[in-house]
């Protein structure tokens, strides 16, 4: 016996309202007699009865609320499974991007395809199956059925992701399965025994290893200097046991840049320099060497465009101004940049736009600019853009980091912070909390009818953005800064992460495979796409194309030797080989009884108040 | 909404054959009380008695005197109209429970009695009283003979609505202050009341050589307990107040045993002073009662 849905026993909690309604409004109605005199020979009421009234009413309709309460946590029983009727499995998939690696003659997916394939051929007739799958996600392929047809196309339609698979969509994927009597699971890697006793209380567990090789190759980063200036350099894993041959290039545009091969020892991680570039581009590292995973083999970066690029930065406090420059000739040293107050700036009008204007503790609205980066907003009447400022705060806690590719931001107190209200074609970067709010808006970037805008809401002085135990203020500043001068037709994100795009009208999107689907934009004229393949996505709309290059790494899913996660005390195959001994007995969800039970109890009660009503009239009913 | 049962032609029609049980020769002379047919001073000549010193010589037979020499004196008949009021208790407790129309019942019957008391050309009226703010609020009609005048009654019946306290004793007072001949009272009340007060009012009534009916109306529900058992709270009408009580098969039988002493008790005080007593439970008998029940009691002939 358990339940599916423990959570749901929060509607529980209308058992106690019906009690403080009974106790209130039905335990002492009030009567108006004619007289007194008539009860003075009544006997009195004992406490007792005042506190617990046998009232039938009450009790069925405790027992309709518990009922339905029950069916919805979802309450079962486990039993064999009856003769003539088939058991049900659920087959379970891990689709990381190591569930791609090449062993031997096919990939570990193939291999735990055939796996499945035996064990649905080897299952009695009349068995069902669903076939679920998790990476970031868990996600239910297709659901029961005993179609084989329908069965073998599901299975062959799964395809690893280039992302990793995360435990949390392993539970939600076995929470998923709940259902079958049986559930086998298919990764590459051992999962913690927890999991597996968790899903083995319900079902049993049969957990499927698939793949044994470690060979894999990585681009850890890609960093391409600044053209004419710094060199760039490119980080390299070996992830095997044993030296690997590594032959890679770097090509900028359509001309290769680097090329060359090393032997990586086992397990190491060198970084190889290369350029400085003379231009800037897009910058393409690619492992040449034949390896388990793909995904990570190929690596997108951008490197700064080496035109001077004008950039004005205007803010009351000098020091500030001093060290936005600085930060932007970290980012690219050949913006040209010009530094004013904004109390005594005076916009030429006939002055070439800038490229990108950053304003702090300031808003200047007539400034011609190709893309805006506020920081710190002062709270004006009419804002830029729809950006309005709702107050100060005096410190907050960066929350949550959304930029994908930095690093993650856990806790930083932050000085001054405007409450800033985002409108909905910006995109949130990172929140924050702070007194007396739960989530405002920390950075944020959006694409307007003028150009690319940008928001930062915490202030930047006293030398915030150079302060070494505020790295994280500086990197989210050196993001928005590159996102907002990057090129408008090319993006490079990391998979999994939610990308928009300006669009026009519906786009075409042509994914790393080759296979085309349409995305239609929403109100404020962008389209979302999530790109799970490493590789290069082309959106097509209204003439114009972007190209979103997703870019793949992830320590742990492509070491593909790695070992049973450090929780695990004990070894997963105890687990599954515990859960696989109970015997094989089949989940009976008691949803259909226990509504049956509340309709009954609601009938009688419905027919013990026609009753009342027939006897004592409406008013007493 | 049973009072106006009492104005409908069906229900008129078998009360015509109806009179009031009323001694009629209830003329007084000079003050004292007498039973029986006496000298009146009506028109209608009833009989002879020898001349007595201080008798009325207006009435001397001057035709027998001159026949057999001997003062006679010619007597008549007393008028044969009597006061008849029906005095309705229309206190909060009368409109309680709604569904036994306990005023209803006191009126319709109230007014069924006006109706047969008409039909001895006897003059008739409706009163209802109530306490209301500390002071009596006793209403009543004009006094009508002929029963073509009885619709009249109607707009006073049908206004009439529950409210107020108890006090038959001020009732009373308040009749007796008007000073009208002594004729027939009919009570009808719930007699939810202290039954000292009943005792006191009834015993005045007599004394005031009233001829005193009571009709003791008890509503339905009332009567038998029939209350959704339960715990409850509950309120008198008339003095607000409030109490807890377990409404159950104990309680039910507790109500009944008192509702039958209550009853038994006026009845009771009624038969001590010679006051006719009926009971009308139930405002579903209401034709019943004045058909059968009443003319058992003497109350109706």
């Amino acid at each position: 016996m358990g339940f599916l849905n423990p959570n749901n026993f929060i509607y529980g909690l209308s058992l106690a309202l019906l009690v403080l309604i009974y106790l209130r409004s039905r335990s002492r109605p009030t009567i108006e007699v004619s007289s007194l005199m008539l009860f003075d020979d009544a006997p009195a009421p004992v406490a007792s009865v005042r506190n617990v009234r046998i009232d039938p009413l009450f009790w069925l309709e405790m027992l309709t609320l518990a009922a339905l309460t029950f069916a919805i946590a979802g309450l079962y029983i486990m039993r064999p499974p009856s003769p003539g009727h088939g058991r049900s499995h659920a087959l379970v998939f891990d689709l990381g991007a190591a569930m791609s690696a090449r062993d031997g003659s096919g990939t570990r997916i193939d291999q735990a395809r055939q796996q499945a394939m035996q064990t649905i051929d080897q299952a009695p007739v009349g068995d069902e199956f669903s076939v679920i799958g998790y990476a970031l996600e868990a996600q239910v392929r297709h659901p029961q059925t005993a179609n084989l047809v329908d069965l073998r196309k599901a299975l062959a339609d799964l395809v690893p992701m280039a992302v990793p698979a995360r435990t949390t969509a392993l539970r939600a994927a076995l929470i998923r399965a709940r259902g079958a009597s049986e559930i086998d699971l298919f990764a590459d890697r051992p999962p913690a025994p927890a999991i597996l006793a968790d899903a083995g209380s319900t079902s049993r567990v049969n957990f499927h290893l698939v793949g044994s090789g470690d060979s894999n190759l990585a681009i850890v980063s890609l960093d391409p200097g600044i053209p004419g200036s710094t060199r760039g350099r490119v980080v390299i894993r070996n992830f095997s046991a044993r030296p690997h041959p590594a032959e890679f290039a770097i090509d900028l545009g359509d001309s290769e840049q680097f090329h060359q091969t090393m032997m990586l020892a086992p397990r190491e991680q060198v970084v190889a320099f290369f350029g400085p570039l003379k231009t800037g581009g897009l910058l393409h590292a690619r492992i040449l060497t034949p390896d388990a995973i793909d995904a990570d083999n190929s690596r997108y970066a951008l490197a700064p465009s080496g035109h001077a690029a004008q950039v004005l930065v205007l803010s009351p406090d000098a020091a500030v101004r001093d060290d936005i420059a600085r930060v932007l000739l970290a980012v690219n040293a050949n913006f040209q940049i010009v530094t004013a107050d904004p109390a005594k700036y005076v916009a030429q009008s006939d002055a070439k736009p800038f490229d990108l204007v950053i304003m702090h503790d300031c808003y200047v609205p007539a400034l011609k600019a190709a893309s805006t980066l506020l920081i710190y907003p002062p709270p004006v009447a009419k804002g830029p853009q729809g950006i309005s400022v709702n107050g100060t705060l005096a410190s907050a806690d960066i929350r949550a980091d959304a930029t994908g590719d930095s690093t993650a931001i856990e806790s930083l107190t932050l000085g001054a912070t405007r409450v800033v209200a985002v409108p909905e074609w910006m995109d949130l970067i990172a929140t924050a909390t702070g007194p007396n709010h739960s989530s405002i808006p920390l950075a944020a970037i959006g694409r307007a009818a003028g150009g690319p805008v940008g928001v930062i809401a915490f202030d930047v002085r006293d030398h915030l953005l150079l302060a070494p135990d505020h790295l994280d203020a500086l990197v989210l500043t050196v993001d928005l800064i590159k996102q907002l001068t990057a090129p408008r037709d090319i993006l490079i994100v990391s998979t999994g992460a939610d990308v928009s795009v300006p669009a026009t009208a519906t786009a075409k999107v042509t994914q790393p495979d080759g296979s085309i689907r349409t995305v239609t934009p929403d109100k404020w004229g962008r389209v979302r796409i999530r790109p799970m393949q490493a590789g290069r996505y082309a959106l097509e709309s209204g003439g114009q194309t972007t190209q979103v290059l997703a870019n793949y790494y992830d320590a742990d899913e492509s070491d593909l030797g790695a070992k049973p996660q450090p929780e695990a005390s004990a070894p997963a195959g105890k687990a599954a080989a515990e859960s696989s001994a109970q015997s094989a007995r089949q989940v009976q969800p008691l949803v259909f009884i226990l509504i049956a039970l509340a309709l009954l109890a609601l009938l009688i009660e419905s027919a013990m108040l026609i009753g009342h009503a027939g006897r004592w009239r409406m008013r007493h009913v | 909404m049973l009072e106006t049962r009492a104005f409908e032609p069906e229900f008129l029609r078998k009360l015509d054959r109806l009179v009031l049980g009323i001694k009629r020769a209830r003329t007084v002379r000079t003050g004292q009380r007498t039973l029986g047919r006496v000298q009146g001073l009506g028109i209608e000549p009833e009989n002879f008695k020898e001349y007595a010193p201080g008798d009325d010589l207006r009435f001397l037979d001057w035709n027998a005197f001159a026949r057999l020499d001997e003062l006679m004196l010619r007597t008549y008949r007393a008028d044969r109209q009597v006061e008849v009021t029906a005095l309705v208790d229309a206190s909060a407790s009368m409109g309680l429970p709604e569904r036994d129309d306990k005023l209803g019942l006191a009126l319709a019957i109230g007014a069924s009695l006006a109706y047969i008391g008409m039909a001895d050309n006897d003059a008739v009226r409706i009163g209802a009283f109530a306490m209301h703010r500390g002071s009596m609020k006793l209403e009543a009609t004009p006094f009508h003979r002929r029963r073509e005048s009885y619709l009249n009654f109607k707009p006073f019946v049908t206004s009439v609505r529950s409210g107020g306290d108890t006090r038959l004793g001020a009732a009373v007072d308040e009749l007796l202050l008007q000073r009208r001949p002594a004729g027939t009272i009919v009570v009808i009340s719930d007699f939810l009341v202290n039954e000292l007060d009943i005792e006191d009012a009834l015993k005045r009534l007599v004394a005031a050589r009233h001829d005193v009916k009571v009709i003791h109306v008890m509503g339905e529900q009332e009567s038998t307990a029939a209350y959704p058992p339960g715990l409850y709270r509950i309120r008198d009408a008339e003095t607000g107040e409030v109490r807890e009580t377990m409404l159950g098969p104990a309680t039910v039988a507790a109500l009944r045993r008192k509702v039958e002493k209550m009853a038994a008790r006026v009845r009771e005080i009624c038969t001590a002073h010679a006051i006719a007593y009926a009971q009308a439970f139930g405002a579903g008998n209401l034709e019943s009662f004045m058909e059968r029940e009443l003319p058992l009691l003497g109350i109706v002939r």
